[in-house]
């Protein structure tokens, strides 16, 4: 291909000069070619970040009477927490993942401790045969109607009878729907919680269409509630803080 | 029996369709390229299942630096929490990220200088040109001077060190609105102000209604749709720390930001 072929054809004239074959050698340009492909590749940023919105209130002081009081029975509280081995994270050993804890109740904070329900441990785990398991599957159950609604939508979506705009469009108004039962979860993340175990408990309110929660801090009452739940499984939740504030 | 004659075959090999091939793959690199920008630290991002992409323009990205990964120091705490902000502006040249940049710096030096006015930052043409091209910034405004005479290599070598006290915002004083603005605060009124400022000029600029609601710009990127500020920072950086930029947001009432993350499937443990 580089070299350009003359024609034989025909005699040979007198004199005529030796024809020689041209031949360009295209190595050295390959060999250019491929540090500049090596350069981009190793330059280039192919997948984007993905973002994960939120909304915080502001500082502003807001009164007790203007504060909307979510109804016990569709309150859930969520107090975080991340396990520890010396200064890093602890990790498991199966999955090489960090160790993220949750103690969650129900409604109003049990002080009396009557039940056994006043504090329950759960993990973030996902999927298991395609099913909810771990915390998943207690915030499924709570907003059941909502997601029986959104499943209904995505089967469409996948049937091609609606678009996907159309899918994300019904989906919000969906997980909005005042007329359904819907749960309100506080997240509370503990002094000891990574970013991703935050991040973990706000993923799990877009998986499960909760539309309303919010991220505060926890408060004394949720101290009270870990340590009897540290007495009573002898665990060590409240531990002294990894990072001391600078 | 007659002698076998071995042909001789030249031993060029045609290198025409591999540099074929090669051009093909770098114009598909070069095209399809964004070029990584340079960060003084390196963070991993947790993972979520949302879709959303950073946008490409009109951003302001708060890197939040991660404790010691390498064991080299004593306390790995030392380098965690350092504040670093990067602009990004327009894809187009009206209002480029230079431009808006050297608007963020007059606005906050401005801002500085009213709060401080005994020790008061001046910034020189060379200076305010270099801020213009620097993708990344963490130094507290008293230092900028300094950071913007150095040489790039100088520069990136300096805010690359993390355990230097001196790098990083200032973001732990103050935290009401109505006292002084830490260093932090300050940048991010004037991304506020600039923000409003752009919004109310394009706004003018706008003949008709269609065409004011089409306006893609910072304002509309940061107030609005709840873009225009992204958090960054590492996945086992405990949440205090990040919760020190959440809480001067909030006072700051730029309450709706959204958080970097990587995407993983649904299906993934999240543990």
């Amino acid at each position: 291909m580089a070299q350009i072929e003359q024609s034989d054809k025909g005699k040979k004239k007198k004199g005529a000069q030796k024809k020689i074959a041209i031949h360009v050698d295209f190595t050295p340009m390959v060999d250019m070619n491929m540090l500049l492909i090596t350069f981009f590749m190793l330059c280039t940023t192919m997948i984007k970040s993905q973002t994960l919105q939120i909304v915080l209130p502001t500082n502003e002081d807001v009164k007790k009477e203007n504060q909307n009081q979510a109804k016990a029975s569709e309150a859930i509280t969520m107090i975080l927490d991340t396990e520890y081995n010396g200064d890093k994270p602890a990790v498991d050993a199966e999955t090489g993942k960090t160790i993220h804890n949750i103690y969650y109740y129900e409604g109003v904070a049990d002080t009396t401790f009557s039940t056994d329900k006043y504090l329950r441990k759960e993990q973030f785990i996902g999927n298991q045969n395609r099913q909810p398991q771990g915390i998943r599957k207690i915030l499924r159950g709570k907003n059941e109607e909502v997601m029986a609604e959104y499943e209904k939508l995505k089967t469409q979506w996948k049937n091609k009878e609606i678009s996907k705009e159309e899918f994300a469009k019904l989906a919000k108004k969906n997980a909005g729907d005042s007329n359904k039962v819907r749960p309100v979860v506080v997240i509370k993340p503990g002094p000891n919680t990574t970013y991703e175990g935050l991040i973990n408990a706000v993923d799990e309110m877009n998986i499960n269409q909760i539309s309303r929660y919010s991220i505060e801090l926890p408060t004394h009452t949720d101290t009270v509630l870990l340590r009897h739940y540290e007495q009573a499984h002898n665990e060590t939740i409240i531990r002294p803080l990894v990072r001391k504030a600078k | 029996m007659g002698k076998v004659k071995i042909k001789r075959k030249s031993t060029l090999i045609d290198m025409t369709a591999m540099s074929d091939v090669t051009v093909l793959l770098l114009t598909f690199f070069m095209l399809t390229s964004t070029f990584l920008q340079k960060e003084p630290t390196i963070v991993y991002t947790p993972s979520s299942v949302s879709e959303e992409k950073v946008p490409m323009n009109n951003l302001v990205t708060v890197l939040i630096s991660s404790a010691d990964k390498s064991g080299k120091y004593e306390d790995p705490s030392l380098l965690e929490g350092k504040i670093f902000i990067s602009f990004t502006g327009d894809a187009d040249s009206t209002l480029s990220s230079e431009k808006i940049r050297l608007m963020m710096l007059d606005e906050a030096v401005e801002l500085y200088n009213e709060q401080h006015k005994n020790n008061p930052v001046k910034l020189n043409g060379a200076e305010k040109a270099v801020f213009s091209q620097t993708n990344m910034f963490g130094v507290a405004f008293a230092d900028l001077p300094a950071l913007l005479s150095m040489s790039p290599t100088e520069r990136d070598k300096f805010q690359g060190d993390m355990a230097n006290p001196k790098v990083g915002i200032p973001i732990n004083d103050n935290k009401d609105y109505n006292g002084n603005l830490n260093d932090f605060q300050i940048w991010m009124k004037a991304i506020y102000n600039v923000a409003q400022r752009i919004n109310k000029e394009q706004g003018d600029m706008a003949a008709t209604p269609e065409e004011r609601s089409n306006l893609q710009n910072l304002y509309t990127a940061l107030m609005r749709k709840g873009q225009g500020i992204a958090i960054k920072a590492d996945k086992d950086t405990p949440f205090t720390t990040v919760q020190r930029v959440f809480d001067n947001l909030q006072t700051m009432k730029l309450n709706k930001f959204s958080l970097m993350t990587a995407l993983k499937s649904e299906d993934e443990p999240t543990q």
